[in-house]
């Protein structure tokens, strides 16, 4: 999907709990903040943590300059299974 | 020296492929661009037609107003407890309004969208759904499109 929006000239940024499937999958740019897949975006009702990968994550779409880039992010969220 | 060559010889081993890249140029700031979200999360409007959670290449729209409480999520490949809380944990939609309002971005796409992720019919994601998606997008003059997924 990324790949395809990508394709007709709109760039785009992943946020990503799974960097290896990301980066096997061609992903042009991504961010990867520790967290559990299903919480890609941060804890619930986090809204300092959502904030700021969000933020992060976009800003870096004025930061990469080359594809295949995972960057990390200084956020960590643990789910209690 | 010379080497002996063989053509079409390759290892037994299986070797994952990474495709090739793509890569569309960021030509503006973020505070004038007007982004989307897209979502492999499976999130749709309640109001919408569940996904079927055992295999589904369709996809929703959103509009960029909906209010998150009216957003669910239906997708059988991962934990959705987090995000039956807070849709905003994989679609981070009031984030992006906050964000808009607080001037970081121009403001959202009129739609977003939704889809189940996670594998299923990838030929129909890469040859329809994901052209689709992307030719709705352009349309609308998206300038960049966050999405979350793997």
């Amino acid at each position: 999907m990324q790949r395809a929006i990508e394709s007709v000239g709109i760039p785009t940024i992943l946020i990503a709990a799974l960097p290896p499937v990301v980066r096997q999958n061609g992903s042009p740019r991504a961010t990867a903040p520790r967290v559990p897949m299903g919480a890609n975006a941060g804890e619930p009702h986090n809204v300092e943590m959502q904030t700021g990968i969000v933020k992060d994550t976009l800003k870096q779409l004025e930061i990469l300059d080359s594809p295949g880039k995972i960057v990390p992010l200084p956020y960590e969220y643990i789910a209690k299974v | 020296m010379s080497l002996k060559k063989y053509d079409g010889l390759q290892s037994e081993i299986y070797v994952p492929i990474t495709p090739q890249p793509v890569w569309a140029p960021v030509t503006k700031e973020l505070k004038d661009m007007k982004i989307g979200i897209a979502t492999a999360a499976g999130v749709h409007l309640k109001s919408d037609k569940r996904f079927n959670l055992a295999g589904d290449t369709s996809y929703r729209e959103i509009p960029w107003d909906t209010k998150s409480d009216d957003l669910m999520v239906s997708h059988g490949g991962y934990d959705n407890s987090d995000v039956n809380k807070d849709i905003n944990c994989m679609f981070p939609i009031d984030r992006l309004r906050e964000l808009a309002k607080a001037g970081f971005i121009k403001g959202l796409a009129p739609v977003e969208y939704g889809f189940m992720g996670g594998g299923g019919d990838i030929e129909a994601f890469t040859d329809k759904t994901g052209p689709e998606i992307a030719q709705k997008l352009k349309a609308e003059d998206v300038d960049a499109v966050i999405m979350t997924a793997g």
